[in-house]
């Protein structure tokens, strides 16, 4: 009863994905952004409402929630809660490098999966860094985006926040293709499911404190620094970490060609 | 009959593309670039490892370096971008000397609580017409490296760092379009975003 179900969510996910597909792929803008062409943000106007929603949600609940837990709870604490919700997305980070035909990725991904989960007791100990093995996330959006697919316009979704419709259909795959979440929705978990995701809204605020309050204070027009740090970062991704092309920088004392 | 014209073919696209391809531009890393990049970063790290001094000889020695190592009257101006030719000259003045201040309050702040971090140059390469990317990363007490490259140019005889990129984002392209969105926002006037600098900087003091 409960697997007809899923493979009808399943189907349904999918059929979702496909049709977001062919509108993202009609709206892709080609290239990586250069810093020459703006970010592509037709929906600017529910993006930037979407935006000062998500910010009074952060000023008034998610940070404060967040200074406490890193007030109260100490280092250690806090970084095997981290590395435990880090290597339950290890499946997944396999998967995509698989997708993306990063055959080094996928074993850096499935070495480090094995050796915390075995030897880090459960995946609460990143054993697999000490032995030079680093952590590299990999998502559907960035593997969309490896097999050429554009992002599409820019998405201010609520309480996820920045992303656009390629990545916004690559989180929903991911989210579906969850190894962790099959089993919770399978055995009747589903308060440990949202448990997870209470923890890891925390625990990835909780990573970038002071950054965020540092963007904040120092931008004139925050909704556009973040709209072009992500865009920025999902290019870098999606290149593989080689360089994205680079913008022009001109020499403004050159004599004018005539 | 038809091996000889596949060989005549062969030929012809052999001899075209040989043409057409040019070898890449025998450019090489400039290692003074390196050089240079060591040398600030040595300083900086020295001038903020001195805790003895107060904030305001900090934020004085910060402005300094930041001179020696930035061009910042260019970064100013790449920034803006395409709105610099459509501003007049004293708006270029007071925006060159907001954009200044900005930079100043802005990044001041993170090398006054300075906490031990080190950074070592991982290498450089070529990057545009003339200039030299050099590869560097930040070792931090508390949490992964971080990779950090800076453009350097050189310009008549001395080395200028003209952008910043962490981890893939550059600085001067998320500066340059956050100025760009406020300017759009203020319906395509520069001096919407000078009023905006000077509110911010003001406030920041």
């Amino acid at each position: 009863m409960k697997l007809a179900n899923l493979s009808r969510s399943l189907l349904r996910s999918a059929a979702a994905a496909a049709l977001a597909l062919t509108v993202a792929g009609c709206a892709s803008t080609p290239g990586a952004n250069n810093g020459e062409v703006a970010v592509s943000d037709p929906l600017e106007i529910p993006n930037r409402f979407v935006f000062a929603v998500n910010e009074t949600a952060d000023i008034l609940l998610i940070r404060p929630v967040t200074e406490v837990y890193v007030g109260v709870v100490p280092d250690p604490v806090r970084q095997a809660v981290h590395n435990f919700i880090q290597n339950l997305m290890g499946p997944l980070y396999i998967a995509n490098n698989l997708l993306q035909g990063n055959f080094e990725g996928a074993q850096i991904a499935t070495g480090r999966f094995m050796t915390n989960t075995i030897l880090g007791i459960g995946g609460l100990a990143d054993v697999a860094a000490e032995v030079g093995l680093q952590e590299k996330p990999a998502d559907f959006g960035q593997t969309l985006g490896v097999w050429g697919l554009g992002s599409g316009p820019y998405l201010v979704l609520p309480l996820l926040g920045p992303s656009n419709v390629r990545d916004a259909v690559g989180y929903g795959v991911d989210t579906v293709a969850d190894p962790f979440r099959i089993w919770g929705n399978a055995t009747d978990n589903t308060d440990l499911l949202w448990g997870r995701t209470g923890a890891a809204g925390v625990d990835r605020r909780s990573q970038v404190l002071r950054e965020i309050d540092d963007l904040r204070r120092n931008s004139i027009d925050f909704y556009a620094t973040v709209r072009s740090l992500y865009a920025q970062q999902r290019a870098t991704a999606i290149g593989g970490g080689a360089t994205p092309a680079t913008p022009e920088f001109p020499d403004f004392d050159a004599p004018v060609k005539p | 009959m038809l091996t000889r014209r596949l060989f005549l073919v062969c030929a012809a696209l052999l001899a075209v593309s040989s043409w057409a391809v040019r070898p890449a531009a025998a450019q090489s890393a400039d290692p003074g670039a390196t050089a240079f990049i060591q040398k600030l970063g040595n300083e900086t790290v020295a001038t903020f490892s001195n805790k003895s001094l107060s904030r305001d000889q900090a934020v004085q020695r910060f402005r300094s370096l930041l001179y020696q190592g930035f061009d910042v009257p260019y970064i100013g101006r790449w920034v803006l971008g395409r709105y610099w030719n459509s501003a007049t000259q004293q708006q270029h003045d007071e925006y060159q000397k907001l954009f200044e201040q900005l930079i100043v309050t802005t990044y001041a702040d993170r090398f006054v609580e300075y906490s031990g971090e080190t950074f070592r140059i991982t290498g450089s390469r070529p990057e545009g017409e003339s200039d030299t990317m050099v590869t560097t990363q930040i070792v931090r007490p508390n949490g992964p490296p971080v990779n950090v490259d800076w453009r350097v140019r050189k310009r008549d005889g001395t080395y200028k760092i003209i952008d910043v990129v962490v981890e893939g984002v550059s600085m001067g392209v998320t500066q340059r379009q956050e100025f760009a969105s406020v300017i759009s926002q203020n319906g395509g006037q520069v001096q919407g975003l000078i009023q905006a600098l000077r509110q911010k900087v003001g406030q920041r003091g």
